[in-house]
Parts: structure tokens; sequence; C-alpha cells
């Protein structure tokens, strides 16, 4: 329903402007006299509302800031990625090219997984910073950082390679930027089959179809009965299950 | 001989300094709005900023001048020149200060002390209308076009009460000359209040600064150049040093308009209450009105600043009704009041 207009009677004080003209130009005044006391004030950050910038960093930026990227390293410093290539297929402007190696003897320090990325190229050229590529991935490899001072002087240096990447993680730990591993999201389980059937357990392969089919199947009656009823022991179940089947996925 | 090089020194140095306010105007008027809508403004060229103007210049002199392929091309080029012109020659009868005597001879700090005064500025000022709407023809864009239609209809419209509010000036004091109507508002009438034009002529005053406003092209009548509707007005199509003297030419008559605030209503270059010209030489007298005169200018030029960033625009027939409706009756009813005050009181 559209809000009803309301005409308002004005006053003849109003009308001939005078008055309300002297009223307005009271209270910029104020925000003017405010503001201009704040200019004689010793730093950069004065007036409150404004920072200036290239002087002035101390403006929070948002822990969720989604800046340029950083591949991360396993606490005991071995590369995370491994080249599933998740990543390349989910970016929606394509600008990451990778390339996989299997892992050889002797490199168990440097690689986390049994296969590495040989290649990591981001093109920041082209990269619209959504995030979806660090959503995707399954290792937490790959993570936008809160760096947002992305200008360079050439093309050539807008591609990020590896060792720029890995300069980033470097970067962000030596600033103390890194941010604690991220919690599974608890995926709600698929609706129980009709009665007599159990629910088939550790079936992680089918799940995914399941999850498909029930879709298209499930009524919110089940699923907000099984949400009340199960909550916690699913959310543990999903969390618990969830890691090797990634894993899984990639090999 | 003596005459002929105290006549340029004067003409040369007004108009430089002028310019020079002009200048600082188009920096004020960027950092005040910046201050009063909560950010420094442009703060980074020289000391707070204030070699802004010089970079402005710089850059608006070095830009390429291109004349659009469909403008007509005399209309083009002559319309900021017809704006600028008009412009830096109206301050010549607006006196700024009383009079310094220097070597036996005394000089009055004014280009010139012509009888017909204001008529002088009215009329030059009518000419700045033709700029206006010459750069609106001539560029043949719609916007511009419309610009330049607003301005003629808008400027045509408030020289009336303009011009009504100072025939009511005239009946207080008797003269066009600007620099007797200075001189008539020494001391006080009616025991307490200065002699000045606010209290003999306060709705007088409100009139003729509303007018002038609507003058300038200023918030809240800056419909010629509207932004958020035309673009930018009768300027749209033009760059370089051609919108710098638009530009520009705008301040120079922000900078003649607050003259003649100060000559008229706010009592030139004298102090309330206090006759400073007794008591000082006639050399530190003549420095020391120019102050004063120049301190009150400023005054009413940042008065420009402050109104523009908290008045929102008029709408075009509000204008238009406001001037007809509002301030031409209110002109004439002034002029009645005044001329029967007048009548009984002499």
């Amino acid at each position: 329903m559209a809000k009803p207009v309301v005409k308002k009677e004005y006053t003849l004080l109003e009308r001939i402007y005078l008055w309300e003209i002297l009223k307005g130009m009271k209270l910029t005044w104020g925000h003017f006299w405010f503001n201009f006391k704040a200019c004689w004030r010793p730093g950069p950050h004065t007036i409150p509302t404004c920072w200036q910038y290239p002087e002035d960093r101390t403006r929070e930026i948002s822990p969720i800031f989604r800046g340029e990227h950083m591949l991360q390293k396993d606490d005991k410093g071995r590369e995370k990625c491994i080249a599933c290539g998740m990543c390349a297929k989910i970016c929606p402007a394509k600008c990451i090219t990778i390339k996989k190696a299997k892992r050889k003897e002797g490199e168990e320090d440097k690689y986390a997984a049994k296969t590495y990325s040989s290649s990591f190229e981001i093109d920041l050229l082209r990269c619209i910073f959504c995030g979806f590529c660090q959503e995707v991935c399954p290792k937490e490899a790959i993570i936008l950082t809160q760096e947002f001072e992305m200008a360079r002087y050439t093309k050539e240096e807008c591609i990020l390679d590896k060792p720029k990447l890995l300069a980033n993680y470097q970067k962000a730990k030596d600033e103390g930027k890194l941010r604690p591993p991220r919690k599974r999201v608890p995926v709600v389980p698929a609706p129980p089959k009709p009665e007599g059937e159990e629910e088939p357990e550790g079936a992680e392969g089918k799940k995914a179809k399941v999850a498909a089919a029930g879709k298209a199947k499930a009524k919110k009656k089940p699923i907000a009965k099984k949400k009340a009823a199960e909550k916690p022991e699913g959310a543990e179940k999903v969390e618990a299950t969830e890691k090797p089947e990634g894993a899984e996925k990639e090999e | 001989m003596d005459d002929w090089l105290i006549a340029i020194i004067k003409v040369v140095g007004i108009w430089v300094w002028v310019l020079l306010i002009a200048v600082v105007m188009t920096w004020v008027e960027r950092r005040g709005a910046g201050l009063i809508q909560d950010r420094p403004g442009p703060n980074r060229a020289g000391p707070w900023g204030l070699f802004q103007p010089l970079a402005d210049g710089i850059k608006l002199f070095t830009k390429e001048e291109i004349i659009p392929t469909k403008a007509r091309k005399i209309l083009y080029i002559l319309g900021p020149l017809l704006f600028s012109l008009p412009a830096f020659s109206a301050y010549a009868v607006v006196p700024f200060g009383d009079k310094i005597i220097l070597g036996g001879k005394e000089i009055i700090l004014q280009v010139s002390d012509v009888n017909i005064g204001f008529l002088f500025i009215l009329a030059i000022g009518s000419m700045a209308v033709y700029g206006v709407i010459l750069g609106g023809w001539g560029s043949t864009n719609k916007y511009s076009i419309l610009g330049g239609l607003r301005s003629t209809a808008q400027m045509v419209s408030y020289e009336v009460p303009l011009g009504l509010a100072l025939l009511a000036i005239v009946f207080v004091y008797g003269t066009f000359s600007l620099r007797d109507i200075s001189l008539a508002q020494q001391g006080t009438f009616l025991g307490f209040l200065p002699n000045w034009g606010i209290f003999k002529q306060p709705l007088g005053f409100i009139l003729f600064i509303v007018a002038a406003y609507a003058e300038a092209n200023r918030v809240p009548f800056d419909l010629p150049e509207a932004e958020s509707e035309i673009v930018s007005g009768y300027h749209t199509e033009y760059g370089s040093m051609r919108l710098g003297l638009y530009l520009f030419g705008e301040y120079v008559n922000l900078v003649t308009i607050s003259g003649v605030i100060v000559a008229l209503y706010f009592g030139s270059w004298h102090m309330p209450y206090i006759d400073l010209g007794a008591y000082l030489g006639p050399i530190s007298w003549g420095i020391v009105s120019f102050c004063i005169f120049f301190l009150k200018v400023s005054f009413f030029l940042w008065m420009f600043v402050w109104v523009r960033w908290t008045l929102p625009r008029f709408r075009y027939d509000q204008v238009m009704g406001l001037g007809w409706k509002g301030l031409i009756p209110l002109a004439l009813f002034n002029i009645f009041i005044t001329a029967l005050f007048i009548q009984l009181t002499v």
C-alpha cells in the first residue's frame, strides 16, 4: 500500500523562507565550525569522517575484505594447494591458470599433498575479486588478503605468479593478518526416507546424489522436523565427514 | 600627467586586486564546501591547499581548445568574452576606500566617481546576460540552449526587483553616486542606529540581496547551470580557458556584487559609532578604510559560499513565481513606503 501523501500546511513564517533559511545556515555553520576547528588539530586524521589516505592508514578494513590473493602454507610450512583446479573452474573471470604436478620423493616438506601446482597464475587485470576461489577451495589454499593497493606499472607485473602469491602469504603472516581457518557451515542432512527404510549411514559418495534428488522430493516439513530433532548430531557428523570427502574427490 | 599616472595605477591595481580575490574565492568556495560537508576539501597544493587555484589555472590554460564542429563559431567565441568583460569592468564605479592624500594630492579610492553610479553597474550587469545567451545559443546543444533560455528569463525578471530596490536607496540618499552614498552613511540616526543603508532600508536590503543572488546565477537560483538537470547549462560545450573565463567572470561578479552591497547597505568603509578618519592620518586612514571595506566584502563573499551549500535549488516555476509575484510587489511596496516616509518627514 502506498504511503498516503500528507501535505503539510506551512505557516506564514515558513512561507516567507527567510527564517527557515537562517535556521539552515545555522546548521551548516555548525558543521563548518566543527570541521574548521578540527583542521587545526595536529595529525592527519582530524575530521572524523575523513581519512587522509596515503598518510593516514588507520582506517579499519573489514575482516572479510577481498583484496589481493595469496597461497597459504600449512603450519609445517608446506604449500596447501593440491592443484585440483576448482578455483580455475569456478572463476567467473577465468583469471586463474594452474599447472598440476606430482609430488616426488623427498619433497614432502615442500608440498602438503601428493599433487601440487607447478605454476599458479592469477591475472589481476581480469580478476573481479568475487571470492569464489577461496570459497570453493577444499584446502583453504587460496585466500584473498586485505591488501588493496594493487596498482602496478606494467601489465606483466599484474599477473601474480606463484612466488608473488607465496610472498603475499609471508607478508600477511608477518603482519599477523592471517585469518583463523574458517568453520565449516553445517549442511542440513538429506531428508529421511519414508518409514521402513533405514537411512544409509556413511554413504558419502551417494550423498550428493541424494541431496540433488532430495531437493526435488523434499517437502518443507520433514526438513524442519529433522533440523529441530537432530541438528547438533547432524552438524557434527557433517563436519567429521566433510574433510575426507573433499580429499577423496580430488584424487 | 600625474592624474593619468594615478588613474592608470588605480585601474590596474584594483583590477589585479579584484582578480586576486576572485582567484582566492575559488579556493575558499571549495574549502568551505568541504568543511560544511564534513570533509577537508582541496588541501594538497601548497599550505592549506592555497595553490589550488594556480593548479586549476595551469590546467585550464594548457588544455586543448575545442570548438564543436556544429557550433556557431563567432557566437561561440564571443560568449565567454561578452560574459567576462562586463564582469571585469563593472567594478570601476565601486569604491574601495575613502581617500588617501599623497604629496598634497587628494586621491579618491575609487576608479571613477561617475554621477550615474550604480546605474552603470546595472547597465553593465545586464550586458553579461548576452554572454550567457550567446554561449548557450552558439553551442548548438540542447542543454546549452535551455541554460541560456533560463538565464535570459531569470536575469530579466530579477533585474526589475534589483532596480526597484536600488530606486528606494536613491530616494533615501538623493544621489546615484556610490561614493556620495558611502559618505552619507557616516554617523548615527535615531540616536543609536548606525547611519547604514540596511537600517534605513531593511526590506530593500532583503530584496536586493535575493535579486543579486539571482543575477549572479548563484544557488538557490543557479538554474542556468543546474548541473543535476541540464549538465552544466550554458557552458556545457566549453572547455579550457573559455570555460575558465565563464567561471572566473562569475567570481568577479560576486566581488562586484558584494562591493555594491557593502557600499549601499553596510556603511562602506565606516565603522559603526566610531569615526576612525578623525583619529588617523590621511595615509593610514586610506589604508584602514580599504581594509575595513574589504573585510565587509569578504563577509558577503563568504555568505555566497555559505548560502550555496545550505540551500537546494529552486524549481523553475518557483523562481519565476518568487520573482514576479513576491519580489516585484514587495519592491513596489517598499518604494511606496519609502516615498511616503520621505514626503512626510522632509
